[in-house]
């Protein structure tokens, strides 16, 4: 029903008869004489409303739906027109023709209007799609709206005449109506257009170079849209343009020389190559800082940079991202952050230089920005890759060179002895010769730098690294640090936070230790010590923006032990103050504001994989640990009872806490009484105590911890000791935490606290609520259905005593009292339902 | 017997001081439960005979019943003071610092007997060894298993012992508890 009613709205209204004055108009006899005959049916002639015809064949549209039929219909006029105007182009000769050198040639019309160019070119590049079958971004999108515009088309193939009485006051709208059906073309058209180019560019870029600069045009259109349709198309065209070497315009000595017509062309494919991607990137840049087009740009620019960053003007583009490696909107520094780390980690494609000076950049904003940016640009430091021995291999180099001395010492020494050393000594000299030949010349044809080059590369990185990390360790320093007062007008913590990048700082330091010269680890080791112990000096008043949170503080501790372990073989530190931090940092955490996997990682790295533990710490450890363990959830509790055993494991004389000796023994030394308080575990006096807390863990909720607890227990007594347990800390703490909580109680009562548990961990709050709604309705069921057996048994009750009354008082007269009596006592039961 | 006066209180104490460090006032301030009194008393230093005593204080209290010359010696005896007036921890004191030490050092097992018979000790014996040690700390030794065995003055200090050569010296050696056999005599 609604088809045919547009098809109806479709057509337009018929047409008038002509005009003729009623003069003119001469009646015949026959006429007449029918007239006449037919007086009856003729009587509908004078009641017809002339009126209401005009006003139909004219066309008022005075509903909205009569407007919108009339502006379709003024649409379909003008294609017509202009279809009019169209040249009738043989459909052969639309076709391209391919001459014999294999380029393809259009038979282009040379007309002003684009349009008109449109419809051939349009089917050229169907036939071009075809045979090519690339289909680039941009072509896929100007093909789905090409395939609108030839419904539309079709549509207007059937034949139409014109009405070209429209001067009604509805001329303005209508004029409205046609501009944005203008705009609406033309966006389309313009769509076409680059797709057009596109297609033609990427099919021989070579010949149509100049096209580029048409594409570039088409930017400076006023629709965002178009304007961001086309830089993202001219990204895709330059993506697979771009040549796999740098170009480097010829010098004035070489444009004198006489060239070869090959050479000629090629230059001139690349000027104009290089122009265009200048113009493209000054637009692009230009662009960037309007904030409608902002992730446009920036997008172009991370993919150009990523896809060929050995190409020309690569150290603007490389300025661009690192800018906005920072920036607050979340796409695009994400965008800026992955393609700096692509950067890092495929090194081949340019060669190193560019790491170098990504490095650079990102230290210079960092100091620029004192130090307030997003974790983010620092964290991409964590996708360097150094050569393991940076360092190490000048020591090698030295040494070589000794040992070479030595060899010719040896050599000459040899040279006295039998002359077939000498014939194999030419020979081997014969083999190295050949081989360093050979070495050089395929070093003259990789594209990669020489090892030389590198290791100076990579010390340059690795020192601005470490010089963006010590800066960032020192701005912490100072903002918690010695001068208290003041200052706090340097204070005020940025968009970021407090210390945004100190975590990051401290995880790379982590990892690049082993780069890190014996001079330094000891100021390093300074900076850490004074980091951790930062809230104990502090002022009460200004406490925020000053201190370390307990994980930063952790995670002070955590590098500082990771420093000393890469550095094992100089020497074997035993870092006290750390142990007297993570101490005191056992009391500080708290669930919820701390991150529990920060402490879980230095628990192990800290307790369980240090070799040798002093007697008193380990049992001040395992003293504070089981009291951590009765205080805080699962995942706590687990990993804590996992470095708990561990610790015990190791240590035998901290046995002795499991034994009910309460003065602790021998093993005591001076300090009598155990001092909960103590800040120093070395003072603690943890012999002397007993850990009853494992006692009350045997209870606890979770199955796990309360037989981990029985185990820990009974390690002194039990038979076999030499189990070692594979769980770390972290990894206990992993899976136990709320997240994965998927154990049930064995008591059933409790089943609906379970199922709430696990819901709301996982799903939300609605499930609960749902479950008691529903827990009600079954409930009060049950509870109506239980009433009305109550009260049922009581009337029964009722009955039978009154019954037996009834019979000891009556006994003939039993039937009939009982039929009396029951009559109505049933009635009243029921109305008691 | 008597108590020690203002100089060598001060003496004593910074002798004390670069071995235990903060920790001096946990030595002072002990509470000692020894004795029938309820409440706990203190430990204090008492001089006889050139020679300073490490005492409770109720301990102190029945000392002075037996007159100066039957006197011979009280609680722990943590030094003396030579002829010509200064003042050297003895190897008696070992038990109250090692519990208190700040600066310690771990000896692998092949060297103990070599610190024991009162040679330095090398780098090459070192197991372990406590950072931020300063040179002139007062150093406590201690075998793998934590026994302690004696005490000592750094020669260098973390950092640079580090990069010393395997027969450089680290720690100086001042007392061990080999001396309870050697020196007999004389303690």
């Amino acid at each position: 029903m609604g088809k045919n009613r547009r098809k109806d709205k479709a057509i337009p209204p018929p047409q008038l008869p002509p005009e003729v004055r009623e003069e003119e108009i001469e009646f015949s006899d026959e006429d007449v004489k029918y007239v006449e005959e037919n007086k009856d049916y003729a009587r509908f002639v004078s009641r017809i409303d002339t009126t209401a015809i005009n006003r139909q064949c004219v066309g008022e549209a005075k509903t909205v739906e009569d407007k919108y039929e009339e502006e379709r219909s003024k649409k379909k006029v003008q294609q017509e027109e202009k279809g009019s105007n169209e040249i009738q182009v043989d459909p052969v000769d639309v076709l391209p023709v391919k001459t014999l050198d294999g380029k393809l040639h259009y038979r282009t019309v040379t007309k002003k209007s684009k349009l008109a160019e449109a419809d051939p070119e349009e089917a050229e590049e169907e036939d071009v799609l075809e045979d090519e079958h690339i289909l680039n971004k941009s072509q896929r999108r100007a093909k789905a709206k090409k395939s609108k515009k030839e419904a539309k088309k079709q549509e207007t193939e059937v034949p139409e005449e014109i009405l070209q009485e429209e001067e009604t006051p509805q001329a303005a709208v209508l004029a409205e109506v046609k501009e944005e059906l203008s705009a609406e073309e033309s966006f389309e058209n313009k769509k076409n257009r680059l797709a057009e180019l596109g297609m033609l560019l990427l099919s021989d870029p070579e010949a149509n170079i100049r096209s580029l600069k048409e594409m570039l045009d088409i930017s400076k259109d006023e629709n965002a849209k178009i304007v961001k349709l086309c830089l993202l198309s001219v990204l895709a065209v330059f993506k697979d343009i771009i040549p796999g070497y740098r170009i480097r315009l010829p010098t004035d000595k070489e444009l004198e020389m006489k060239v070869s017509k090959e050479v000629k062309k090629t230059r001139f494919y690349e000027s104009t190559l290089l122009k265009a991607y200048k113009s493209y990137l000054q637009k692009l840049m230009a662009f960037e800082r309007q904030s409608v087009y902002n992730q446009v740009a920036n997008r172009c620019i991370c993919t150009l940079l990523d896809a060929k960053p050995h190409f020309n003007f690569r150290d603007n583009l490389l300025t661009a991202v690192v800018r906005n490696i920072s920036s607050p909107d979340e796409v695009v520094r994400r965008l800026c952050c992955s393609t700096i780390r692509s950067l890092f980690s495929n090194e081949g494609k340019h060669g190193g230089e560019l790491t170098v000076q990504a490095v650079r950049l990102i230290a210079d904003q960092v100091k620029s920005q004192n130090c307030q940016l997003h974790p983010n640009s620092i964290e991409v430091f964590m996708s360097i890759r150094f050569d393991e021995d940076i360092g190490k291999r000048d020591r090698e180099e030295a040494n070589k060179k000794k040992f070479k001395k030595n060899d010719k010492r040896n050599n000459q020494e040899e040279q006295n002895q039998a002359q077939e050393n000498e014939r194999k000594k030419s020979k081997r000299e014969m083999m190295s010769k050949i081989r360093d030949e050979v070495n050089a010349d395929y070093r003259g044809v990789t594209f990669e730098p020489d090892a030389m080059e590198r290791r100076k590369m990579q010390t340059e990185t690795l020192s601005a690294v470490f010089e963006t990390y010590f800066r960032i360790l020192r701005k912490t320093m100072f903002s918690i640090g010695e001068s208290s007062t003041e200052e706090d007008t340097t204070l005020n913590p940025g968009a970021f936070g407090p210390h945004p990048l100190l975590a990051p700082c401290l995880d790379g330091l982590g990892k690049f230790t082993q780069q890190l010269d014996l001079d330094y680890i000891g100021d390093l080791m300074n900076y850490l010590k004074k980091l951790a112990s930062s809230s104990s000096v502090s002022t009460t008043k200004k406490k925020n923006s000053k201190l370390l949170t307990v994980s930063e503080r952790l995670r002070c501790c955590l590098v500082a032990f990771k420093v000393m372990r890469s550095n094992l073989n100089a020497l074997n530190v035993d870092l006290q103050d750390f142990f007297v931090q993570l101490y005191n940092l056992l009391l500080e955490y708290r669930p919820g504001r701390d991150s529990g996997e920060v402490l879980a990682e230095s628990l192990k790295i800290m307790l369980c994989d240090d070799r040798h533990q002093d007697m008193q710490k380990a049992a001040a450890f395992v003293k504070r640990l089981a009291t951590f363990a009765l205080c805080f959830g699962c995942a706590e509790s687990m990993s804590a009872l996992v470095t708990l055993k561990n610790l015990l494991q190791r240590n035998v004389k901290c046995r002795n806490l499991l034994e009910n000796d309460a003065g602790g023994g021998s093993v005591s030394g001076s300090i009598a009484k155990y001092q909960p308080y103590a800040t120093d575990p070395n003072l603690s006096g943890a012999f002397a105590s007993v850990l009853w807390e494992l006692n009350l863990l045997t209870k606890h909720y979770h199955p796990a911890i309360s037989t981990m607890a029985g185990t820990i227990s009974n390690m002194n007594t039990s038979q076999n000791q030499t189990f070692l347990s594979a769980v770390t800390p972290q990894q206990a703490f992993a899976d136990y935490s709320l997240l994965k909580e998927s154990f049930e109680p064995k008591s059933e009562s409790r089943k609906l606290n379970n199922k709430r548990k696990r819901e709301s961990g996982g799903e939300g709050e609605d499930d609960p609520e749902t479950d008691t709604v529903e827990l009600k309705k079954k409930l009060k069921e049950n509870f109506t259905i239980l009433r009305g057996i109550k009260v049922d048994e009581r009337v029964r009750m009722e009955f039978e005593k009154k019954k037996q009354s009834n019979m000891a008082k009556k006994k003939p007269t039993k039937k009939q009292c009982n039929v009396e009596k029951k009559k109505p006592k049933s009635p009243k039961s029921k109305k008691k339902f | 017997m008597r108590p020690l006066d203002e100089n060598e209180t001060t003496v004593v104490f910074e002798k004390i001081f670069k071995f235990v460090g903060n920790n001096l006032k946990n030595i002072v301030e002990n509470p000692s439960h020894e004795g029938p009194e309820s409440d706990p008393g203190r430990y204090c230093f008492r001089l006889q005979k050139n020679r300073v005593y490490y005492a409770s204080e109720s301990l102190v209290k029945r000392a002075t019943n037996i007159s100066r010359k039957s006197l011979v010696s009280l609680g722990t005896c943590i030094g003396k003071y030579t002829h010509a007036g200064s003042f050297h921890l003895t190897i008696m004191s070992l038990n109250l610092l090692a519990a208190n030490a700040k600066h310690k050092v771990w000896l692998k097992p092949t060297s103990e007997m070599s610190f024991l018979y009162g040679n330095h000790v090398l780098k090459g014996g070192l197991g372990r060894i406590t950072d931020s040690i300063v040179p002139g700390d007062g150093v406590v030794v201690f075998s793998m298993s934590d026994v302690p065995l004696g005490f000592g003055i750094a020669a260098k200090s973390t950092q640079d012992c580090r990069k010393l050569d395997p027969n450089g010296i680290v720690v100086l050696h001042q007392a061990d508890i080999g001396e309870y056999l050697r020196d007999e005599d004389e303690l």
